[in-house]
């Protein structure tokens, strides 16, 4: 604990010093490592159990406890199967399309909308305000039925417009987005438009390049959102080739098609790597909460 | 804000308003005038009919098991909030590969539930994964093993183990925040004066914390209330397992009641309202933690 102690540091070389401390250390935190890996188990297993079950060409031990998690005759044959009998492609490219789409219509409905209510004076903000606040609280599951119907009318059953539409003007980006450009100095912008920037200038080019991070947050959640929906697009699409991954892998998975464990689990491993990837990539913006999980949610005005 | 015509604001606002308006803000007022209709989905026409959609629900056998089954899915709420605080202390230490085992609690959170429902099915089955493992440590005997998403006792607990192992994660991130914010001075403070590890978190920590509890409290019973996604990806409803936005769905795109279905989603609504009220005179400007009540 005491840096004082250090005064005995010329026997060794800092260096060595800073590796017996870290060895002290590193033990005294055996047992908290060991819880670690305990509930990393828990959470794990599942995927684990999954990649060694599609790994394995020998079915006959994937069910007995410990055997079960090693693969047995290991080999690729069932990830081979899988893109043979289902149109996994076809699934990534619909869940890429979906994703993308949605999250470039969310920042560019989104943004401006949080700029104005942030940004500017008029008549009815407070009420606005009060409406998205609103919509915060009513289950989302509940719009299932009247959008359903509306898509209908619409004609957009069993499109992407249908799946995407619904999806992209949501209270929460507006929130999200308007406590970034509240934390936007006034001074910049304030010299900007003296600068006789117009006011779509003024955001475009100060306030969106100064809340990027919170735009690249609002970005990643929402494309993870998209690309893991599951129950609007089973409702909206009937044409299995049109389906994303969550819903296509899903259904075919627990239909006939659901033949052999090895094959659910060699499907299921394909479909969840990329997202494994695209959050490993971005996982500090799940972490470190981005202003998304604050110890209060603000509403101050 | 001077200069700024407030034209140019409603230009900013129109077309993320056209949209909210159409998906957000009419369904919501929909729900409610269906919710006193009948609504034929082949016509399009619909009928007043009163209050009889709320009366069929008051004597429906069904909804009435539904929303039981909502609220014993409230029962997961003190498991997922102690569990993820615990998460929180354990991997809130700087320690080598803490990181790690942060993002690895995470996953399963960011994980599609249909995806994840698929693997869960095949461990919970009958002959499952589960079942070994709980053989080979002999809890249960052989040809006793239970059917865990297919038996009516138990199926319900089971979707709620899975919805736990699904959602520990993103409290213990909330937690994490706000163990941020904890004050250094008091915990040195009680250090110095001889508390132990367990004094430190009782009487410096959770005090600190409540704030964070209140949230993560009222966040998960809403979550639990609304339960949906986790029952029909595991088990479609079956074995007893309906909760009371499973039995909108189920009336809406299977008994094609529109208007029943809504009556019912305006009740779990208006639920769901009075907690978000509770939650605002808690966390609002106003609200008792701000004045330190």
């Amino acid at each position: 604990m005491n840096r004082e102690l250090v005064l005995t540091l010329p026997l060794v070389s800092p260096h060595t010093y800073l590796l017996r401390r870290q060895a002290r250390d590193a033990v005294l935190a055996l047992p908290r490592y060991a819880a670690l890996l305990l509930f990393g188990a828990f959470t794990v297993f599942p995927f684990w159990w999954a990649a060694a079950v599609a790994l394995s060409g020998d079915g006959s031990q994937i069910w007995t406890f410990p055997a079960a998690f090693l693969p047995h005759d290991p080999g690729w044959r069932w990830f081979g199967r899988v893109f043979h009998e289902m149109p996994f492609w076809r699934y990534f490219a619909n869940s890429l399309l979906i994703a993308t789409a949605t999250t470039a219509l969310v920042l560019l409905l989104t943004i401006p909308c949080a700029y104005a209510l942030s940004r500017m004076a008029f008549r009815g903000r407070q009420a606005l305000f009060m409406l998205l606040l609103a919509t915060l609280m009513v289950p989302a599951e509940v719009a299932i039925v009247p959008n359903f119907i509306t898509c209908s009318r619409l004609g957009l059953l069993d499109s992407y417009a249908g799946v995407v539409l619904p999806n992209v003007a949501g209270a929460f980006g507006v929130f999200l987005m308007r406590q970034a450009f509240q934390d936007t100095p006034a001074e910049v912008l304030d010299a900007a438009r003296v600068d006789g920037a117009g006011e779509f200038g003024v955001m475009w080019r100060v306030a969106v390049p100064m809340a990027k991070p919170m735009i690249a947050t609002l970005a990643v959640f929402t494309f993870v959102a998209a690309w893991n929906d599951y129950l609007w697009p089973a409702v909206v699409l009937k044409e299995r080739l049109n389906m994303p991954l969550a819903v296509g892998i899903f259904n075919d998975l627990t239909g006939p098609f659901a033949v052999s464990t090895n094959l659910v689990m060699a499907a299921i491993v394909l479909s969840v790597i990329p997202v494994v990837g695209a959050f490993a990539l971005t996982q500090r913006v799940f972490l470190g909460g981005g202003g998304l999980v604050r110890p209060r949610p603000s509403c101050s005005r | 804000m001077p200069g700024v015509h407030p034209r140019t604001a409603y230009l900013f606002i129109a077309p993320f308003l056209a949209v909210f308006a159409v998906f957000t803000l009419w369904p919501m007022l929909f729900n409610l005038w269906l919710a006193f209709r009948d609504y034929f989905p082949q016509t399009g026409n619909s009928m007043w009919n009163g209050f009889a959609h709320f009366v069929e629900l008051a004597d429906s056998e069904r909804f009435g098991h539904a929303l039981k089954n909502s609220l014993i899915f409230l029962l997961l709420v003190p498991p997922l909030q102690v569990g993820a605080l615990a998460l929180a202390l354990l991997v809130h230490a700087r320690l080598p590969g803490i990181g790690f085992f942060r993002a690895l609690y995470y996953l399963p959170v960011v994980i599609a539930v249909s995806i994840a429902a698929v693997v869960w099915q095949q461990v919970l089955r009958f002959d499952g994964l589960f079942n070994w493992f709980l053989e080979s440590i002999h809890l249960i005997g052989f040809g006793e093993q239970p059917d865990w998403l297919g038996d009516r006792q138990l199926a319900l607990y089971a979707v709620m183990a899975f919805s736990f192992w699904k959602n520990v994660g993103y409290y213990m991130v909330l937690y994490l925040a706000g163990l941020q914010t904890v004050p250094r001075e008091p915990l040195e403070a009680a250090q110095i004066d001889g508390a132990d590890a367990w004094q430190r978190l009782r009487h410096v920590v959770l005090p600190a914390l409540q704030p964070v509890i209140l949230l993560g409290t009222l966040l998960s019973t809403i979550q639990a209330l609304k339960a949906f996604q986790e029952v029909i990806v595991l088990t479609g409803g079956a074995a007893d397992t309906q909760t009371a936005l499973v039995f909108v769905y189920g009336v809406a795109f299977f008994g094609h009641n529109f208007g029943l279905a809504a009556t019912a989603g305006l009740i779990v609504t208006l639920v769901c309202l009075a907690l978000a009220a509770v939650q605002l005179r808690f966390f609002g400007e106003n609200g008792l933690l701000r004045r330190g009540g």
